[in-house]
């Protein structure tokens, strides 16, 4: 079942009134869609720790939900508050295939995009050499050698538009597309 | 699914409580309730202003007044609003208020120059009003503080940045209330030194709190 936003709001608005039930079906389908809004955007191996650390995050904040709001951009708001953090650790590169759990590329980019809310849109706010250094090094994997090489920069400009691009991407964690 | 992920979901659904929602009227109400005491509390230690009763004041006392009290409210309206945080959500409204506010000290030195005055010292009531807003910030930055760890704030830097703006302004505003020098260099220069001091430590001091 792919649940809409009115399902999830009902699910949320339960949840925070101690509906068991509920919330464990509002976590499974949060669980799928974190899945998707993350895929591509964060390196396989770090992909099930980042789901699942927004997983808590919403369970600590659970009170930071207005019911009077939409529920997928406050679920977006937090995942990408915490994927930012993500991309701020190190990077340790183990080949981990991905779970798409049955669903094609497509699917995620229309239905992320059509909320506004996506990762992409968020990258699109930066300019071009802090986007690539960052997918370089923190989503690709990349070394920071490897990455001034690709970009035809010194290290010190890849790490210093990684430093920038990031601190950037925290001051537009709210930004629609 | 797998079954680690199968194990946290049941491991947070043991552990879930009901919760009262954070909603932005309460918080709207909660730093009303600071500002009231915070008023209290000057008038207490500092002592009324009697002309303000039988309304003697200078219309530049006014548009002081006003346009820190709208720079606080729209400082604190957004700081509440960031512990619900959303996507698409604009917390712009305290850069405006600002912007106006900004026209107080602006015009205290344009005046002062084009009166031919020299460089000069502060007098001790000067001091004592820019320490006096500072201080009377106290009540507020507290209460929205503990708003924001209540919810999930994401933009960290902002979120202390307007909170520092928003209990500067109103700390000040609660003190203008006592206070009875009324000239522009006075009202201009340290009615709103205290909130720009109070904006930079925001900025600096509170996102490493909020963390989380």
């Amino acid at each position: 079942m792919k649940a809409d936003e009115q399902t999830l709001c009902r699910l949320m608005a339960l949840a925070q009134k101690g509906d068991r039930q509920a919330y464990a079906a509002l976590l499974a389908e949060c669980m799928i869609w974190l899945r998707r809004y993350f895929r591509n955007r964060i390196a396989p191996a770090q992909l099930d720790d980042l789901v699942q650390e927004v997983l808590l995050s919403l369970h600590r904040k659970l009170a930071s939900y207005d019911p009077a709001q939409p529920f997928l951009p406050w679920l977006a708001a937090i995942a990408r508050y915490r994927w930012i953090d993500q991309l701020r650790r190190g990077y340790r590169l183990r080949e981990v295939p991905v779970d798409d759990h049955g669903h094609s590329a497509d699917d995620v980019e229309q239905e992320v995009a059509s909320a506004r809310i996506s990762l992409e849109r968020l990258f699109e706010q930066l300019p071009e050499g802090q986007a690539r250094a960052i997918r370089l090094v923190k989503i690709d994997g990349q070394s920071v050698s490897e990455a001034a090489r690709l970009c035809g920069q010194s290290e010190s400009l890849v790490k210093v538009n990684i430093h920038r691009g990031l601190r950037r991407l925290s001051a537009l964690v709210e930004k629609a597309g | 699914m797998r079954d680690t992920d199968s194990r946290l979901i049941e491991t947070l659904v043991g552990q879930l409580e009901s919760v009262r929602p954070i909603k932005w009227r309460h918080g709207a109400l909660l730093t009303l309730a600071a500002l009231g005491a915070t008023i209290f509390v000057v008038v207490l230690l500092m002592g009324r202003r009697d002309q303000l009763l039988i309304g003697e004041f200078s219309a530049l006392f006014v548009i002081t007044q006003g346009l820190l009290l709208v720079l606080g409210a729209s400082a604190a309206s957004a700081v509440v609003a960031m512990a619900n945080p959303q996507v698409g959500a604009s917390h712009d409204g305290p850069k405006w208020a600002l912007a106006t506010v900004a026209l107080l000290p602006l015009t205290a030195i344009v005046t002062a120059v084009a009166q031919g005055a020299g460089p000069a010292y502060p007098a001790m009531e000067d001091l004592h009003c820019a320490a006096a807003g500072c201080a009377f910030s106290g009540l507020i930055a507290v209460t929205l503080f503990l708003w924001l760890r209540r919810g999930a704030p994401v933009l960290l830097e902002k979120a202390g940045f307007n909170l520092g703006v928003a209990a500067g302004s109103l700390g000040v505003f609660a003190h203008g209330l006592s206070c009875p020098l009324e000239t522009m260099t006075h009202l201009g220069i340290w009615h709103v030194l205290p909130v720009v001091v109070t904006a930079l430590l925001g900025r600096l001091v509170v996102p490493r709190l909020l963390r989380w």
